[in-house]
C-alpha cells in the first residue's frame, strides 16, 4: 500500500472541513437548544442528580416495571413538576432524576416520598450528585486554561526540537481532533440526547495528548528524510514518510484502540461515554496525523519554497539535534 | 557492552522484585501492597464545601482555612478513626471525601451550622424597659373589654393597633434581652449528650469547660442565683436553652465546670450538636456547593466490568504483538507487563489515588509504551528489508526510533506538566498517572527490551531472521 499523499490533499482537507462543519452546524443548533456548544450536563449547568433503583432483594417489590407518571406525580407534590425523569436498569426497577439543586432536607423528603411510591430503594446501587451552578463554570475555566497553556507549551517544545511551523501545524491537527470529536458529540447531544460532563474534558486531554504523539512521530521521520534525504522535493519525503510510518500508525491506532473498544462494548456504564469520547478522538488524532497534519506542513513549505528567489532545500532541514 | 547487560538484566530482575513486594500483600505489613481507589471507583460521597466570607472574617486567608479545615475534620471525624479525608483543594473550597457513604445528609447537616455557642445573662437596662412596655400593655389589654362593649369601632381599631404595636415593641427588646458574655464555646473541653432528667424520651447536652470557662461559669450563675432572671445558652445566634439558677447556687455560683443543654433533643439532634460543640465553631460558615455520591455496589459493578473489558482488550493487543511482529513482539510483551508492574508499584509508593480519569491516564500510557515498541520494531524490519544483518539492523532500529520516542514522550510530560499545574481534582489524577505511566514507558520500552532483545540474539537458536521478518524471510529462501 503507497499512500499519494500530496496529490489527494485537497479531498483530505475536504473530508476534513465536511466533517468539522458539520459539527459546528450541530453545535450552533446546539446553542439554539441548549446555550451550548454540546449538551452539558450536571457538572455544567448545576442541579441535582438523584439515580435510585429498588431493592430487589425484598419481597414482592419489583413485580411492576417503574412508570414515569407515578415519579412526576411524586416530583409534582415537592413542586418539582420542571425536572427531568428517566426510568433506568434492567426490568424498568430504577429512576434517574435531575432536578434544581436540593438541598439536604429537600433531597431527603423526596427520597422518602419516593420510597413511599416505589417501595424500598437499594443504598448501594444509588447516586446523588449535586453541583453548584458557580463549580462547573469553575471547572471549565480551569480546564481550558490547562489546555491552553500546554498548546503554548508544546508549540515551545516542538519549535526547539522541529521548527515552529511543524509546531503549529501541529497545533492545528490538534484543534481538528478537538473540534471533530465536539462536533461529534454535539450531534449525539441533538439526536440521542447525550450529554457531556467533566469526564469530557478529561477526555479531550487525552485525545491531545495521543494525538500529538502520532503527529510527532511522524514529523521526525519528515526531520529524518530532511536530514538525510538529499534533493528530494518537500511533498516527495513527506509522503515517503507518511508511508514509513504508516505500519506503525496502522498498529498503534489498533493496539490503543483495542481495549477501549472492548470497554465501549463490555464495559461499565460509567465509562461507555468516557471510551466512546477516546475512541472518536483517536481516530481523529490518527487521521489527522497522517492526513492533514503532513500535507499542511507540506503545502506551506512548497508556497515558501516558490516565495523564495533561490530556494536551497536543505534551508528547510533543522538543526542537528 | 556484555558488562553492561547483565548490568542492566540485574537491574530489571531488581526492579521487577522490589515492584511485586510493593504490590503484594506482602508488602502489607510496611502500609503498602495497596493501591487507593478513588470514591468513584468503590463507593462513597464527596463533599466541596465552599467557604464564605462574612462581615467579622471579610478575607478568607490560609489560616482561616486552616482552621475551618481542622473543625470540619473535628467534626466529621471525631474519633479520628475512619478514613475520612479532609483537604484544601484551593483558596476558598475543602474537599471531604466520605468513603462507603451513600447518602451525606449527616455530614451535611453537621456542617450546615456555624454552631457559635454562647451564654448570655439579661441585659439589666433592657429588662427595666420591658417591664415598663409590659405594664402598657396591661393597661391597654384591660380597656379592650369596655371598648368592645361601647361598640364604638373607630375607637377599637384605634386600640387594637396600639396593642399590635405594643406587642411588637416588646417583641423588638425580647430580641435584645439577652447581652453576651464573655463565655463562650471556645471554653469547652468536651461535649457529650446524656438522657433528659426532666423530659421523658428527650436528650439533653452536656458541656464540660475548661478551667477558665469553669471560672466564668461560677460567676456568671453566680450573679444570677435566686433572682429569677433566665441564664440564656445560644446558638449560632438562636436560643437553645433557658434555665433561671436557684437560692441554693447564691455564695459560689454553679461550680465543678460542667453544664447541661436541656433542649427537648431528639438522640440524633443531642449527637449532633454535641460533635459540632466539641469539633469547635466554623470562624466562617461553609455552603456545600458539590455532593457526588457512587454507591458501593455501583462503582464496584462497573469498574469490574470495565477492568475485566479493559483487559481482555490488553490480551488481544499482547497477542497481536507476539503474532505480528514475533520475536520482538514477545519480548515487548515481557516488557509490557513489567511495565505494567513498576507502574502500579510506583502508584502504590507515591499514593497516587485511582479514579475513573486516573485509569483513563493509564491507559494512555499502555497505548504510549506499546507504540515505542511498535516504533522500534518497524524500524528494525525497515533495516532488515535494506539488506543490514540482524545486528545491526535491531541496533539502528532502537538508535533511530529514539528521537521520535523522546520527542513524543516530552510533549506529553509537558502537557502532564501543566495539566497538573493548572488542573483541578480530576484533571489532575489524569495527569499524575499519565505521567508516570510515560516516564516508566521510557524506561521498560527502550532499556527494558533493549536489554531483553540483546540478550535473546545472543541465544544461536533465536538468531534467526524469520523470528524477526516473516517477508524478509522469503525473500531470503
Amino acid at each position: 500500500m503507497k499512500l499519494n499523499l500530496n496529490q489527494q490533499r485537497g479531498m483530505w482537507w475536504t473530508l476534513s472541513a465536511a466533517l468539522i462543519l458539520a459539527g459546528v452546524i450541530s453545535m450552533a443548533l446546539s446553542w439554539n437548544q441548549f446555550q451550548a456548544p454540546l449538551k452539558p450536563g450536571l457538572d455544567f449547568v448545576g442541579g441535582t442528580r438523584l439515580q435510585l433503583e429498588r431493592d430487589c432483594s425484598q419481597p414482592q417489590n419489583c413485580q411492576t416495571p417503574l412508570q414515569v407518571a407515578d415519579i412526576r406525580k411524586v416530583l409534582a407534590e415537592k413542586n418539582l413538576a420542571e425536572s427531568n425523569v428517566q426510568i433506568i436498569g434492567q426490568n424498568s426497577q430504577g429512576i434517574a432524576i435531575r432536578t434544581k439543586p436540593l438541598a439536604e432536607a429537600e433531597r431527603t423528603q423526596l427520597k422518602e416520598a419516593l420510597t413511599a411510591q416505589l417501595g424500598k430503594l437499594d443504598v448501594e446501587k444509588s447516586q446523588i450528585d449535586t453541583v453548584g451552578p458557580t463549580l462547573g463554570r469553575q471547572l471549565l475555566a480551569s480546564g481550558l486554561l490547562a489546555l491552553l497553556v500546554s498548546f503554548a507549551a508544546i508549540i515551545v517544545y516542538l519549535s526547539v526540537r522541529f521548527q515552529f511551523d511543524y509546531a503549529f501545524f501541529a497545533i492545528v491537527a490538534l484543534f481538528h481532533d478537538v473540534l471533530i470529536t465536539m462536533g461529534f458529540f454535539s450531534i449525539l447531544g441533538l439526536t440521542r440526547g447525550v450529554e457531556v460532563n467533566s469526564l469530557f474534558i478529561v477526555g479531550l486531554l487525552t485525545i491531545i495528548g495521543f494525538s500529538v504523539n502520532d503527529t510527532v512521530v511522524i514529523y521526525d521521520r519528515v526531520r529524518e528524510n530532511l536530514k538525510f534525504g538529499g534533493k528530494r522535493s518537500i511533498t516527495a519525503t513527506v509522503d515517503i514518510a507518511v508511508n514509513q510510518t504508516l505500519g506503525r500508525s496502522i498498529n498503534t491506532s489498533l493496539t490503543t484502540g483495542l481495549p477501549l473498544i472492548g470497554i465501549y462494548i463490555f464495559g461499565g456504564e460509567t465509562l461507555k461515554d468516557f471510551a466512546l469520547t477516546l475512541i472518536i478522538g483517536f481516530a481523529a488524532g490518527a487521521y489527522s496525523s497522517i492526513f492533514i497534519a503532513s500535507t499542511l506542513l507540506a503545502w506551506w513549505r512548497q508556497r515558501q519554497e516558490r516565495g523564495s528567489y533561490n530556494p536551497p532545500i536543505t534551508d528547510s532541514s533543522p538543526e542537528e539535534t | 557492552m556484555l558488562k553492561q547487560q547483565r548490568f542492566l538484566l540485574a537491574l530489571i530482575a531488581l526492579l521487577v522484585v522490589g515492584a511485586l513486594v510493593v504490590v503484594t500483600p506482602f508488602g502489607k505489613q510496611y502500609g503498602l501492597g495497596k493501591i487507593n481507589l478513588g470514591l468513584d471507583l468503590r463507593g462513597g460521597s464527596q463533599l466541596t464545601l465552599q467557604v464564605n466570607p462574612t462581615e467579622e472574617v471579610q478575607d478568607i486567608t490560609p489560616n482561616v482555612m486552616e482552621a475551618v479545615q481542622s473543625v470540619v475534620a473535628n467534626r466529621l471525624n471525631p474519633e479520628g478513626v475512619s478514613e475520612i479525608v479532609v483537604q484544601t483543594t484551593s483558596n476558598q473550597q475543602i474537599l471531604v471525601q466520605l468513603p462507603g457513604v451513600s447518602d451525606p445528609k449527616e455530614a451535611e447537616k453537621l456542617l450546615s451550622q456555624v454552631a457559635q455557642l454562647d451564654f448570655r445573662r439579661p441585659n439589666n437596662a433592657i429588662l427595666a424597659q420591658v417591664n415598663v412596655r409590659r405594664n402598657e400593655l396591661q393597661r391597654l389589654l384591660q380597656k379592650l373589654p369596655e371598648t368592645e362593649k361601647a361598640e364604638d369601632q373607630a375607637a377599637l381599631t384605634k386600640l387594637q393597633d396600639e396593642i399590635k404595636q405594643k406587642e411588637q415593641q416588646l417583641a423588638d427588646l425580647q430580641g435584645q434581652f439577652y447581652q453576651k458574655t464573655d463565655l463562650t464555646g471556645e471554653d469547652l473541653t468536651d461535649a457529650s449528650y446524656a438522657i433528659s432528667q426532666s423530659q421523658p424520651n428527650k436528650w439533653d447536652v452536656t458541656l464540660r469547660f475548661d478551667v477558665d470557662g469553669g471560672r466564668k461559669f461560677a460567676e456568671l450563675t453566680k450573679s444570677l442565683a435566686g433572682t429569677g432572671q433566665p441564664l440564656g445558652i445560644f446558638l449560632d445566634g438562636q436560643v437553645v436553652s433557658e434555665a433561671t439558677v436557684g437560692d441554693q447556687f447564691k455564695a459560689n455560683g454553679i461550680t465543678g465546670g460542667a453544664a447541661i443543654i436541656t433542649g427537648n433533643f431528639e438522640l440524633e439532634e443531642a449527637k449532633r450538636l454535641a460533635n459540632q460543640l466539641k469539633g469547635g465553631s466554623l470562624p466562617v460558615p461553609v455552603k456545600v456547593e458539590e455532593i457526588r455520591t457512587v454507591g458501593a455496589t455501583l462503582g464496584q459493578d462497573s469498574i469490574r466490568q470495565s477492568v475485566y473489558a479493559g483487559v481482555g482488550g490488553l490480551i488481544l493487543v499482547l497477542i497481536f504483538m507476539g503474532v505480528y511482529y514475533r520475536l520482538p513482539g514477545l519480548i515487548a510483551d515481557v516488557a509490557l507487563c513489567v511495565y505494567g508492574l513498576l507502574t502500579f508499584a510506583c502508584y502504590v509508593l507515591f499514593g497516587v489515588t485511582l479514579t475513573l480519569p486516573g485509569i483513563a491516564g493509564f491507559i494512555l500510557s499502555i497505548g504510549m509504551a506499546v507504540d515505542a515498541n511498535i516504533l522500534i520494531f518497524e524500524r528494525t524490519r525497515e533495516e532488515l528489508r535494506s539488506g543490514k544483518t540482524l545486528y545491526r539492523s535491531i541496533e539502528s532500529g532502537f538508535y533511530r526510533a529514539f528521537s521520535s520516542i523522546l520527542d513524543s514522550n516530552i510533549t506529553t510530560l509537558i502537557a502532564c506538566g501543566v495539566l497538573y499545574w493548572l488542573g483541578s481534582g480530576l484533571v489532575r489524577g489524569f495527569a499524575v498517572t499519565l505521567g508516570i505511566g510515560v516516564a516508566i514507558s521510557m524506561f521498560t520500552a527502550i532499556t527494558c527490551s533493549r536489554t531483553l532483545m540483546f540478550t535473546a540474539i545472543s541465544l544461536p537458536s533465536l538468531r534467526k531472521v524469520e523470528l524477526f521478518d516473516s517477508k524478509k524471510a522469503k525473500v531470503v529462501s
